[in-house]
């Protein structure tokens, strides 16, 4: 937004105008309705997990990768049916900040250029915004296992 | 017309879920939402009972968990326990002290000690499968192994 002293005289009877009529944001609803469909998210993770320990051979520590796994394939199919993006609507963060956040990135954003082709479209796109999350993901799991390994060589854990 | 489809969902779920084995005992189905208390059991002959129970006993008496199953086998005793969960922090360092604890008690046997899910349910299977005496005392002892074995992946 330009600076107040640099606007016209209208510019600011109009952004005085502007600020009564906008509407407020619904700051503390849309945290709860995060939080709420967030620990719904969570509460199926959890079930599938349990799925996993009861009839597969996966102990608590290694059913976390088909629990993930099996989770971002559930969100991009619910992407893909376009269920996903009304859950987004509603929820916000609360949809975005599980791993189905991720899944939903990447099929939305393969939806998204599907016009352009399925190499330069499809393929170069796909992984515009989970691309970084990959990336930020690897480097601070590396940074954190760095940490660890000093750690743990100069015998303070 | 969501709301029909809502209910049909639900219906198919319901169905579903209420079709899964139902040869499986009642304990085991349950074992990883509630207390379970499964007595101790032993693969290694009748001789040894005593002590499992003794293991128990001592293993219960730690204030942070609530749930505990022993398995005294040939090569080892196995015992298993869930953890309360606002002292889930402090996993690690239950374990070692009751790993400590254990063999100053007992210092002839070789414990394996887990509080992971998994290994518990499979304990509780166990327990069920050699109370209804579907399974030969040489079967479940190699059982006890492959559940050992398991933990051992998990270091």
């Amino acid at each position: 937004m330009a600076n107040k002293q640099n606007m016209t005289h209208e510019q600011q009877q109009y952004q005085q105008l502007q600020q009564k009529h906008e509407k407020k944001r619904p700051v503390l609803k849309n945290c709860i309705k995060a939080f709420f469909i967030g620990g719904l998210i969570c509460t199926v993770g959890q079930a599938i997990s349990y799925f996993y320990i009861y009839f597969f051979n996966f102990t608590e520590q290694s059913v976390g990768n088909p629990t993930v796994a099996t989770m971002v394939f559930l969100s991009m199919l619910l992407t893909g049916f376009g269920v996903y993006d009304r859950l987004g609507q509603f929820a916000g963060a609360g949809s975005a900040v599980p791993v189905t956040g991720f899944g939903n990135a990447v099929i939305s954003a393969a939806i998204e250029h599907r016009t352009e082709g399925f190499v330069l479209g499809v393929g170069g796109n796909m992984f515009k915004l989970a691309g970084s999350v990959l990336l930020f993901g690897v480097f601070a799991a590396f940074v954190v296992a760095l940490i660890k390994t000093l750690l743990v060589i100069w015998g303070v854990l | 017309m969501n709301w029909i489809r809502f209910i049909i969902a639900l219906i198919i779920l319901a169905g579903l879920t209420s079709c899964t084995d139902k040869q499986q005992a009642k304990d085991s189905r349950l074992a990883l939402m509630k207390t379970t208390d499964p007595k101790p059991i032993v693969t290694d002959g009748k001789a040894g009972s005593d002590q499992a129970e003794k293991i128990k006993h001592k293993v219960s008496s730690f204030p942070e968990i609530y749930d505990v199953a022993v398995v005294k086998g040939k090569k080892g005793t196995l015992v298993a326990y869930k953890v309360k969960h606002l002292q889930r922090f402090n996993m690690k360092k239950i374990e070692q002290k009751m790993t400590k604890k254990l063999e100053d008690e007992f210092p002839k046997e070789n414990f394996t000690v887990s509080s992971d899910y998994k290994i518990f349910l499979e304990v509780v299977r166990l327990n069920e499968k050699m109370h209804s005496g579907s399974i030969s005392d040489r079967q479940a002892d190699k059982r006890f192994n492959e559940i050992v074995e398991m933990t051992e992946d998990m270091k």
